[in-house]
């Protein structure tokens, strides 16, 4: 089911030779890749996340987009250890609130949302629990499956630093709508979502784009 | 929806600034995760009066509790005016056998239950939640006793009541 969201994008610059007579807009994709993963990598040295998008503009200021990456966590303590990986997938539209201006037809304001998707594996190999009166018990939690769905809706911008190539950010707040309740051990890091513990997570995207017009 | 006139200068403004200020936002959202939560999660036990309509702890002097397994170590030795006490549950096995002393009368309770390790947090690490199975135990100072609550996590709830005489030697 999934692998048929890839295709949105090709549908819609499909239809974009209805898009309307402007001379400011011409279709366009969008290619991007998120720099906030390193930014928290820096604070966060044991979650490593990657993330590229892509939107389409089929439609005078209407965006089609899909972002999507990979996680991995790899956190040792004295205690335990604790090791996750997998992938993350959103898709969703943007809007562009920014009158166009013939000096930067390209810069947006966009209101977005989004469905997410994450599904990772997540283990436990070492675990040690401690008791004054019984000592140490050893043991290890198996790999076990992961899987969450949420919904996004922030704002953002995107601008045009050179020739093509724009930066931009996007704030997001987000909501669980479902994920596996596994009452042993909850994943510490959703990808695409952020850390687990809260049913709501505001998070901050930052991104470098090429746009490559379509005609 | 109605377009915003947003000069474009001031959104690159916008954009140059807006990361610093997020990057703050970003490690000030995150939760700063603390070991708050307990990772001992003992057996609460309550003493009560046998016969009694309305339930209230009953004060017990000269109580010993050992195991069987360390009977050399007890778990409490000689507490006085006790009326709630919390147990150790033996996370290396499915059962725990406690032994009541009280004024060299002894009383055996074997305690059976499921375990389940249960991560706190990836800081503060792991735990075992315990699930009361079932619980036997003679007779010779307990009247009897009540499963009150079977999941023994890290809240603070009263699992066991033990009933006992309610007049008894040091009160």
């Amino acid at each position: 089911m999934l692998k048929f969201l890839f295709l949105i994008p090709f549908l819609v610059i499909s239809q974009a030779g209805l898009a309307e007579n402007d001379t400011l807009f011409t279709p366009s994709v969008r290619p991007g890749l998120d720099v906030s993963g390193l930014a928290r990598h820096l604070l966060e040295p044991e979650v490593v996340t990657g993330e590229v998008s892509l939107d389409v503009e089929w439609r005078k200021s209407h965006f089609v987009t899909i972002e999507g990456g990979l996680l991995q966590v790899d956190m040792e303590q004295e205690t335990h250890r604790y090791q996750a990986s997998g992938y993350f997938l959103r898709v969703g539209a943007d809007f562009n609130m920014l009158e166009r201006n013939p000096e930067n037809p390209h810069d947006v304001v966009l209101a977005s949302i989004r469905y997410g998707y994450s599904k990772a594996e997540h283990e436990a190999p070492f675990i040690v629990i401690s008791d004054p009166y019984w000592g140490d018990y050893e043991t290890a939690v198996p790999k076990e499956n992961f899987q969450a769905h949420w919904l996004e809706a922030g704002i953002g911008l995107k601008t045009e630093i050179w020739h093509n190539i724009f930066l931009g950010w996007s704030l997001r707040g987000k909501i669980m709508l479902t994920s596996t309740d596994d009452p042993e051990m909850d994943p510490y890091f959703i990808g695409g979502f952020g850390k687990s513990g809260s049913n709501t997570r505001l998070s901050l995207l930052y991104s470098i784009m090429y746009r490559i017009p379509i005609r | 929806m109605q377009a915003l006139a947003i000069k474009s200068h001031r959104i690159r403004l916008l954009l140059m600034l807006i990361p610093a200020i997020c990057l703050g936002m970003l490690a000030s959202c995150d939760d700063d995760e603390v070991c708050e939560k307990a990772t001992a999660n003992n057996l609460r036990i309550g003493f009560y009066p046998a016969g009694q309509e309305e339930e209230f702890w009953v004060s017990i002097d000269s109580l010993r509790v050992l195991t069987l397994e360390k009977p050399e170590e007890p778990v409490y030795d000689t507490l006085f005016s006790v009326s709630s006490l919390e147990l150790p549950l033996n996370h290396h096995a499915d059962n725990s056998t406690f032994i009541f002393d009280y004024f060299h009368t002894r009383d055996t309770l074997w305690i059976h239950y499921e375990r389940e390790t249960h991560l706190i947090s990836v800081e503060c690490g792991f735990t075992v939640f315990y699930e009361l199975q079932d619980m036997d135990y003679t007779t010779h100072f307990i009247e009897a006793l009540e499963i009150n609550e079977p999941d023994v996590t890290n809240s603070l709830d009263e699992h066991v009541k033990i009933f006992v005489p309610d007049t008894i030697p040091g009160n």
